[in-house]
This record gives structure tokens, sequence and C-alpha cells, in this order.
């Protein structure tokens, strides 16, 4: 228990046993704000040099230097001044307030995503039931978004975006279901300790395909890019968000992008074991790099799926794969074949 | 300070407001004032066209299967995660209720996607 | 419960409180259907909040992905199906007899449920009972007492499913 400060001479020792406890650590520094800022910010840096690389480009080059490593700070300064544009008898209230929903949305998994043994913000029992539960919010909110602003293009990908989300979002739960069963608890904390001595994608390895594949769906990244199909919609659900209310859309993707990566190294990829020659969190980081890269590296490669193959593939395939993953890992489990793994 | 993880929660969502709140606010107030509404400038961007025709058009019955079997499936998904945590800890045969409940909502799944994948919605 | 913070349980149970009733009735009164389905999700989220009060996260969690993830949506999705103009008023007004009603109906569930609160008396539980129910005795307990539940519940989701679907299918 903290002494709340009884005279005034009290109030900077006060002030420094806050600062330096270890929840305003957390929420504040690591994992908290300024490393969730500046780690969606190098997302965004990262996904445009990786991509040109890819298309034998060669991305930002100009801003700050060396290989433009401040471009996303110019992109931010650039897009606050510029002009918000609300679409002629748009809903101009939920225009301006759903962006800000979204980056919420996209945040506040993070306090219960562990990047180390103690580098949890809140070790909530039921980690993983809320960060799903905070994922399902999003597609509400993009419906809301495409019909405030009042135009057909917004409206036609919303729609699409909408239910493409529906679809996944199944065969996401259920994939992670095994993982649940594996480890026996859905505190994220727990399941990281439970893959001690094995990650849990060599147990579960379709559970991570099919996971994995929704988690790209979820995110709208290519190959499931049909809300923004540029050549069809011009930019889907957000062609009418100009300047600060981009802003937020886009830093609410990419913190979006590395929530899912996080989680999928959390649940699959043993999230911060690893040899001991670098810190725990560390490790957690790079593993999200990985699946990151993973995840935008397709964005320059495949071509994008047509809506009704994106539906069926969605709710017949995947749902079934993932739901047999799950007779198997009950199988599995019950065999016994797990103690020599410790699980 | 040992906090509550829901209050921990609850102080991580009042900081998101806190530092992204401005963010959004302040370039909307710097516009806010002289604006008024420019059908011209404010037209939706149809690439160049002038739009026609209404832009919240009616939805279609036919894409209501999917909306429906996702609120099914939430709720199964839900029962299917409250049992996944306690699976190793009870006696296989009494996860049979929970094969009997997925095969019991089988067949209307199967109905489902075959009324909503049958027909050209797409 | 340690709170070091001096925020009593009280004060959050009485914020909640008017968060979800204010959101309710905003979801009841509001002349735009959209603006009453969000207002709805947060009465459904404030609901989650005091389900989280009780010491019940799980059933929060399930509350939040079911109800403003998936049954918002199926409400949205229905307004949608609407077809109206921008800015046209769905919702008629009615005489000044509605809300009299409506007042009147309210102030006698307050009596009734006052009453019922003093005769029940000193047994009337002020907290949730001890002896936290986690989250890993939900499972158990769900699948060895309830399976009947559970059984009844797959067929009433099926049915529900059903039903609707053969709506769906007359109405083309």
């Amino acid at each position: 228990m903290v002494n709340l400060p009884n005279t005034p001479a009290d109030i900077v020792p006060f002030i420094i046993s806050i600062i330096t406890s270890h929840t305003f650590i957390t929420l504040v520094i690591f994992p908290g704000m300024i490393h969730l800022m500046i780690v969606s910010a190098f997302l965004t840096w990262y996904e445009r040099k990786l991509l040109a690389r890819i298309q034998l480009r060669i991305g930002p080059l100009y801003a700050g230097g060396i290989g433009g490593i401040l471009q996303p700070v110019a992109d931010g300064v650039k897009l606050i001044f510029k002009e918000v544009i609300v679409p002629y008898k748009a809903d101009r209230t939920l225009f301006t307030w759903i962006p800000l929903v979204l980056i919420f949305l996209g945040t506040l998994p993070f306090a219960v995503i562990p990047f180390g043994a103690h580098w949890v913000i809140a070790n909530l029992d039921v980690g993983l039931v809320f960060v799903f539960a905070t994922t399902s919010l999003f597609p509400s909110m993009i419906i809301i978004f495409a019909w405030a602003s009042n135009s057909k293009y917004p409206f036609i990908g919303g729609l699409r975006s909408l239910f493409q989300q529906v679809a996944y979002e199944i065969p996401m739960w259920i994939s992670a279901l095994s993982v649940v069963i594996l480890a026996g608890s859905v505190n994220l904390v727990d399941i990281v300790k439970a893959q001690s001595k094995i990650w849990f994608i060599v147990p579960a390895f379709l559970s991570f395909i099919v996971f994995f594949i929704c988690i790209m769906a979820e995110l709208e990244r290519l190959p499931f890019d049909l809300p923004e199909a540029e050549p069809e919609l011009v930019a889907g659900w957000y062609t009418e968000a100009s300047g600060a209310i981009f802003m937020a859309l886009f830093l609410a993707l990419y913190l979006k992008l590395y929530m899912m990566s996080a989680l999928t190294t959390v649940l699959f990829l043993g999230g911060w074991w690893g040899p001991g020659f670098l810190p725990q969190p560390v490790w957690t980081i790079l593993k999200a790099m990985v699946v990151a890269t993973a995840i935008i590296i397709p964005r320059g490669i495949y071509p994008r799926i047509r809506v009704d193959m994106l539906i069926r593939i969605g709710w017949t395939r995947l749902l079934l794969i993932a739901l047999a993953n799950v007779f198997i890992t009950v199988l599995v489990v019950n065999s016994g074949l797990l103690t020599a793994w410790g699980l | 300070m040992a906090l509550n993880p829901w209050v921990v929660i609850v102080i991580w969502a009042l900081l998101i407001l806190l530092l992204t709140g401005p963010l959004l606010t302040l370039p909307y107030l710097m516009t806010f004032p002289k604006r008024k509404e420019d059908p011209f400038r404010d037209m939706p961007f149809e690439s160049g066209q002038v739009p026609q025709g209404e832009a919240r058009h009616r939805l279609a019955m036919q894409y209501y299967p999917y909306v429906l079997m996702f609120v099914v499936f939430d709720v199964v998904g839900m029962f299917l995660f409250a049992w996944g945590i306690s699976f190793r800890a009870i006696s296989a045969s009494a996860s049979f209720v929970v094969l009997l409940f997925l095969i019991l909502l089988g067949a209307p799944l199967g109905f489902a996607l075959r009324l909503a994948l049958r027909r050209e919605n797409w | 419960m340690e709170v070091s913070l001096a925020v009593p349980p009280d004060a959050v149970f009485i914020v909640l409180t008017v968060i979800t009733l204010l959101a309710a009735i905003l979801a009841l009164q509001a002349k735009e259907l959209i603006y009453g389905a969000i207002a709805l999700g947060v009465s459904f989220i404030g609901i989650a909040g005091f389900f989280i009060l009780l010491d019940a996260p799980y059933l929060a969690m399930l509350q939040i992905a079911i109800y403003v993830g998936a049954v918002v949506v199926l409400i949205l999705f229905t307004i949608m199906l609407v077809r109206r103009d921008v800015g046209e008023e769905v919702v008629e007004r009615g005489e000044r007899g509605e809300s009299a009603a409506g007042l009147w109906i309210a102030g006698l569930l307050a009596v009734a449920i006052a009453g019922v609160a003093a005769l029940a008396g000193p047994n009337l539980a002020s907290s949730p009972p001890p002896g936290v129910l986690s989250v890993s005795d939900l499972g158990p307990v769900l699948v060895t007492e309830y399976p009947v539940p559970l059984i009844i519940l797959a067929l009433l989701l099926s049915a529900a499913l059903l039903g609707a679907l053969m709506l769906a299918k007359v109405e083309r």
C-alpha cells in the first residue's frame, strides 16, 4: 500500500515512488504507451521499406537521414495539418470520434499481453478472452464509420470488411481454443509459462496456420485486401477519411497489426522463452517482428482473393480445420503424448 | 502497489484516451470554426464523377445468414472456451457432452452454410 | 480487492449505473437509429462492468464479445435493411401520455423493489457472497453439473438459427 502524502514535503518522494513503481513503468514505458507508439510508428516505416525491397524499390529515404527512419514522424506531422473534409451530409460526430474508438480498441488489449515474466500491465485471469472481446468490437465500429461517411465506396467497403472480419473471427477463436486446451488456462502469462519446454506451434501446428490466416483476414491485409481494394474501391471504408482522422485510423491499423503479432507470439511461439543471452522482452519483440514480417510480406506477393471465395474459405474450410484440430488436440492430450514436454 | 488488474486496465484506458484524445480533437478544433457545409468541396469521392443516388443503399436480405451464424458461433465459442480451460482437469468422458453440443449444432450450421453459399450472394 | 487509490467501490457502482441507464434511455429515445444502436452497445458494456464488479470477469468478457460484438452488429444490419433517406425521422413523437405512463410504471417498480428489500431486512447481502469462482472452476461445473442445460442451449441455438433462416428464406 502506498503512503499518501501528508505534508507538502512528502509530495516529491511520493511522486518518485509512483514513477519508479512497477505498475507505472509497465503502464507508461514498457510495455506501455511509449513503447507502443514507438513500435507502431516503426512498423509503418518497416512495412514500407520491406515492401519496397520486395518490389525492387528503395522506399522512404530522405526523412531523418539514414534510410528515412523519421518518415513516420513526417507523415504524422503532415497529416495533422491536412484539412479534414467531412463528406456532404455525413454524420459529423461519428465520423470524428470513431477513429478514436478504434485506436482505443487497438491499444486496450496490450494491457494483458505479457512481454516478459513480469512485464505485463495487468495480469488478468481472463486475458485471452479479454483480447478476443475487444477485437470483436472492430467490425461494428468499421461498419458505423462506413455508414457515417455517406458515400458509396466506403459503404460497400465497410460491408465487405464487416462480413470478412466476422467470417474469420470464429476460426480464430476456435484455433486459439487448441492453445487453451493445451495450456489449461486463458491467462496469457500462464499460457506462455506452459510453453517453457516446447512452443505450442508444434503440438497445434494446424491451429497455428488457421490462426495466422485469420489474423491476416482480421487485419485486412493482402491477400484479404478486398475491403480496401484499390482498383475497385479507392480505399474502402476509409475513403473519406482525411487529415487527422486518417492518421488516427492509420495508427489504429498498425497498432492492431502489432497487437495481433504479439498475440501470435504469446499463443504459439513461446512468448518470452529463449536462450538467456537476451532479456525476455527482447525475445518477445523479436518474435513479434518475425510474425509481423510474415504478415507484411504477402502484401507484396499475392493477388487478392475474390469475395465469394473469401467468405467461403472462412466459413467452411478454416472453421472445419480449426474444429478438427481441436479434436486432434483433445486426442493428443488424452493419449499422454505431451508429458514428455511437460504439458 | 498491488492493484487489482481491472483497476490497472481502467487506468490504462484513461491513459489511452488522455494521450490520443488531443491527437484527434486538436486538428478538428483547428478547422471547426469557419466551416460551412459546401456541397462541392464535401462531395463524396467517386474519382471525379458526381455521385448519384442513395449512398446508404438498402442491404440485401441474403446476407442475413452470415451475421446470424456469427452470433450463434460467438456464443458457442465462448462456451467452448469455458470447457477448454478445464479440459485437462476433468475426466475425458465428461467432455462428451461438449461433443454432443457440437454435433447438435452441426446440422443447422450445415443448413445455414448451404443456404448462404448456394445462391450467388457475392 | 486491494485498491490503493482512494476510490470506494460504491463510487464505481454509481458511475456504472448512471452510464448504463443513460445509454439505455438514449437507445430508446435517439432519433437516428444508429445512435440508438451505439447507445445500446454502451449500455451492454456498462452491464459487463457490473459483472466485473460482481467478480465474474469471464461473464463480463462473454457479455462484451457476444452482445456488443455480435448482437449489436445484428441490430446494425437490421437497421440498414430499412431504407430511409438521411435525416428522416423514424421515431414518431407520441403524445404526452406515453411518458406519463412510463414514469408511473417506473414508480410502481421502484416501490415494489423497495418493499421487497425492506421485507428481506437484514438478510439482504450488501456485497457479493464470499468464495470467488475462478475461471478454471467454470468449465468443470458447466460440464459436470449442467450438461442438460448445455444440450438445451444447443437445441435453442439450433432452433433460433433454423427459424431465422426460414424467415430469411421466404423473403426474397
